[in-house]
């Protein structure tokens, strides 16, 4: 019940959004900014990056809001261009890292309390995966994304999204068990 | 969140823990309410952008009404002198006598060359 109240209101607020109602359109920021970072930063490689993405995808989302259709879930459509704006800041990074700064990646988190010893290893680890694995399992394992959520955010098939899943799972296991063996 | 529980371990649990603690979003309000400011805030600078740009435009505008009003003048200008020229021309040429006979003149070529030559010699006479 609460959802479907939630939902109706949602509505309204993408309805009055499209009619040029600016407050509407800062609830709907309100409501959805915590999820749209959730996904961006299981994209993206830093907090910054991920607030970004965010920003980014909010911009997009508000240019693009006279072709959602309302009876849609918004959510599912933001993550969808949040997902995109991520992707793409990963690869202009990728670009502008490659001509002038090849050492950045290497260090990707710079979480201030980053102390314990499975969270080092675990952050160093997730360097080792690749940009889609690390993503489906951050989205899969932490957001609790489904598969074909993850599909479509990502613009892989779902099947994709669970190899991918299952790969990224049991790279993670290898690479943390080889460095629990050389410590 | 099921099939996360079923097709991990211990270990594995112990790491999609870690996971969360690795990408736990911040928590605190305030940083939500100053992330909305900045949001709101991009949309405002973008929509400020793309009014600027039509008020560029139409500023331009009327200049360019009247560059194109006195294009469009003078094309019609030329354009009539040269239909006015065009009917004088053909006037003219029609006044003109013709060195050959009239017929001969008049008739179109599209005919047999013999059908031509005795034509010729017929009015020749």
């Amino acid at each position: 019940m609460v959802g479907d109240a939630n939902r109706t209101s949602e509505r309204d607020y993408v309805i009055a959004a499209q009619k040029g109602s600016d407050a509407a359109f800062a609830a709907l920021v309100r409501l959805h900014q915590r999820r749209a970072y959730a996904v961006a930063r299981a994209i993206v490689l830093s907090h910054e990056d991920a607030e970004d993405a965010v920003q980014d995808g909010f911009l997009h989302a508000f240019r693009a809001l006279d072709r959602f259709r309302s009876d849609q879930p918004f959510g599912a459509w933001l993550n969808r261009i949040v997902a995109n704006a991520a992707l793409d800041l990963v690869r202009r990074r990728k670009v502008r890292d490659a001509d002038e700064l090849p050492d950045t990646v290497a260090m990707p988190f710079r979480d201030p309390g980053e102390s314990d010893e499975l969270r080092r290893r675990l952050s160093q680890a997730l360097t080792h995966l690749s940009d889609r694995q690390r993503s489906v399992i951050v989205l899969h394992d932490v957001e609790g994304f489904t598969h074909g959520e993850i599909g479509k955010m990502l613009g892989i098939p779902e099947g994709t999204a669970r190899s991918d899943l299952h790969h990224a799972r049991a790279a993670l296991r290898r690479l943390l068990k080889d460095m629990r063996s050389e410590t | 969140m099921n099939d996360i529980i079923r097709l991990h371990d211990e270990g594995d649990e112990e790491v999609t823990r870690t996971l969360r603690k690795v990408y736990a979003a911040p928590g605190d309000d305030a940083y939500w309410r100053g992330l909305e400011a900045r949001i709101l805030s991009r949309l405002t600078e973008s929509a400020a952008v793309t009014v600027s740009w039509w008020e560029e435009l139409d500023r331009w505008m009327r200049p360019a009404l009247v560059a194109a009003a006195i294009v469009l003048l003078a094309v019609s200008v030329a354009m009539f002198r040269s239909h006015q020229n065009a009917q004088h021309m053909a006037y003219e040429a029609m006044l003109t006598p013709t060195p050959y006979p009239v017929e001969t003149a008049v008739r179109p070529v599209l005919q047999g060359h013999r059908e031509a030559t005795f034509r010729y010699l017929m009015t020749s006479r």
